[in-house]
């Protein structure tokens, strides 16, 4: 008799840890996600916050590309002001094309593209966009680790206990993939 | 995505931890062995004494080497601690490739070799080093030194860099010690004890039986943990021709160098000593599998 009670006892141990663990595995793979997220706008601001600076030195070289500059500072603008983190990676997306048109205007000038200041701007940025590229891919990965868990027994079976849903994966094209260098 | 899908270090990184603990207890008993054959080698007499302070040295020997074996690991091929002012490339490619495998930042070393080839270790992720010669961050382009740093981040992931780290340190030292064992019947006369005779008898082939032993075990840890670090290398760069070209470069210079200690040869990207008797797997058949990813 005392035997089957602690054996009955065991068991409902064994299923509270069991249903416990599964629910810190949805809370650690949904922090992560959280995490890889502010990341991103971590790496998108640091973008940003570069810009004024770079406008500030080929603007001393560059006196007639009035409208490239202007591209730069606007999308700049977009990005800051953009809500949400779609919005924000598509703002960067416009972002970056205004300042390759920049990067191959400072080919013409000579005095610019010896700027050690220009130079070392230029570095920052092109580091950084392997930054926010990085940040991107290691935020769809955990949404796959997170969905992965959602998706398949017995993980399945806890996340309706739970309500724990799969997610939306960031959008990244595979030709924008590649196009994180800036080259010339 | 779905080829990405290697998300998981969780089976490799409590399998790692496991082989440390036994790993360490192995090293304990030995030692302890090691206490108990000299004590009767010497004299009986001090059996206690001897075993007493075996147990001490033993506990202190892996409490030191659990804490300090990524340190004696740089010292060993005196590496230099670098700053994001003095090697900005070095950095910054870290930097990112921590973003991207959600690990948190090592220290950064680098040391003095022309050859391509770099190292990490460290007991966890929280503390872990990664260290590259001078030859690899003159001879390799971004996309390549990222290929070799996140194969190293790989091995910090997986707490690979705990077992191999203790093993090369540990079982390194055990060699060293028996060593001294052997040479120090150099200097005593008293064998006509029987019963001494032969626990030194014992002492001999424990001493003679101990590099063979590292020898093996440096063979069996190697060779498929370079394959999953290559294979995560791909996950966190997504961009397989960098690593690819960084092993044909090494692949091309092969030039041995025979100043970097044995024991800690299987922590490296490639063996450091040239591709005969490799801790690793061959170069040609790492390339053969990541041009498939």
């Amino acid at each position: 008799m005392e035997f089957v009670l602690w054996l009955v006892l065991g068991i409902v141990a064994l299923i509270i840890i069991v249903f416990l663990s599964y629910f810190n595995r949805f809370a650690i793979l949904g922090n992560r996600i959280d995490n890889s997220l502010s990341q991103i706008n971590v790496q998108l601001k640091r973008r940003a916050d570069l810009i004024p600076n770079l406008i500030e030195t080929v603007k001393g070289y560059v006196k007639h590309e009035k409208s490239a500059i202007k591209a730069v500072t606007d999308a700049r603008k977009a990005l800051v002001s953009a809500k949400g983190i779609e919005e924000k990676v598509k703002a960067d997306k416009k972002l970056e094309s205004a300042l390759k048109t920049i990067f191959a205007i400072a080919e013409n000038y000579p005095n610019l593209k010896a700027n050690e200041n220009f130079l070392e701007l230029q570095r920052e940025l092109a580091t950084t966009e392997d930054k926010v590229a990085y940040s991107r891919q290691y935020y769809n990965d955990s949404i796959l680790s997170y969905n992965d868990l959602c998706k398949t027994f017995p993980g399945t079976f806890f996340a309706g206990i739970y309500g724990k849903k799969p997610k939306e994966y960031l959008q990244i094209a595979e030709s924008e993939k590649k196009n994180v260098k800036v080259e010339f | 995505m779905e080829k990405y899908r290697r998300t998981d270090f969780r089976d490799q990184i409590s399998r790692n931890k496991w082989k440390s603990v036994i790993l360490m207890f192995v090293i304990f008993v030995v030692i302890i062995f090691l206490g108990y054959v000299i004590s009767y080698a010497f004299d009986p007499i001090y059996f206690f004494v001897i075993m007493f302070f075996s147990v001490i040295i033993s506990f202190s020997y892996i409490l030191f080497s659990y804490y300090n074996s990524d340190k004696i690991a740089l010292a060993s091929v005196g590496a230099k601690k670098i700053t994001r002012e003095n090697h900005k490339q070095y950095y910054d490619v870290v930097e990112g490739l921590c973003i991207a495998s959600g690990l948190p930042m090592p220290s950064l070393y680098v040391m003095p070799s022309s050859q391509i080839n770099a190292f990490a270790s460290g007991r966890n992720p929280e503390h872990s080093v990664v260290c590259v010669t001078e030859g690899t961050l003159e001879k390799l382009d971004k996309k390549e030194l990222e290929g070799v740093i996140a194969h190293e981040l790989g091995h910090i992931g997986s707490y690979d860099i705990r077992y191999m780290t203790l093993v090369a340190v540990m079982v390194g030292m055990i060699a060293i010690m028996s060593e001294l064992f052997l040479r120090s019947f150099r200097f005593r006369s008293r064998s006509d004890d029987k019963k001494g005779s032969i626990f030194i008898l014992i002492g001999i082939i424990l001493a003679i039986l101990a590099p063979i032993v590292v020898y093996f075990v440096q063979m069996a840890i190697s060779r498929k943990r370079e394959y999953v670090a290559d294979a995560s290398a791909v996950k966190f760069t997504r961009y397989p021709p960098g690593l690819i070209g960084a092993l044909k470069k090494i692949k091309q210079e092969d030039q041995p160098d025979k100043r970097i200690n044995k024991a800690i040869a299987p922590l490296f990207f490639t063996n450091p000593f040239g591709e005969l008797a490799s801790t690793h797997p061959p170069i040609e058949k790492r390339i053969a599998i990541l041009e498939k990813m």
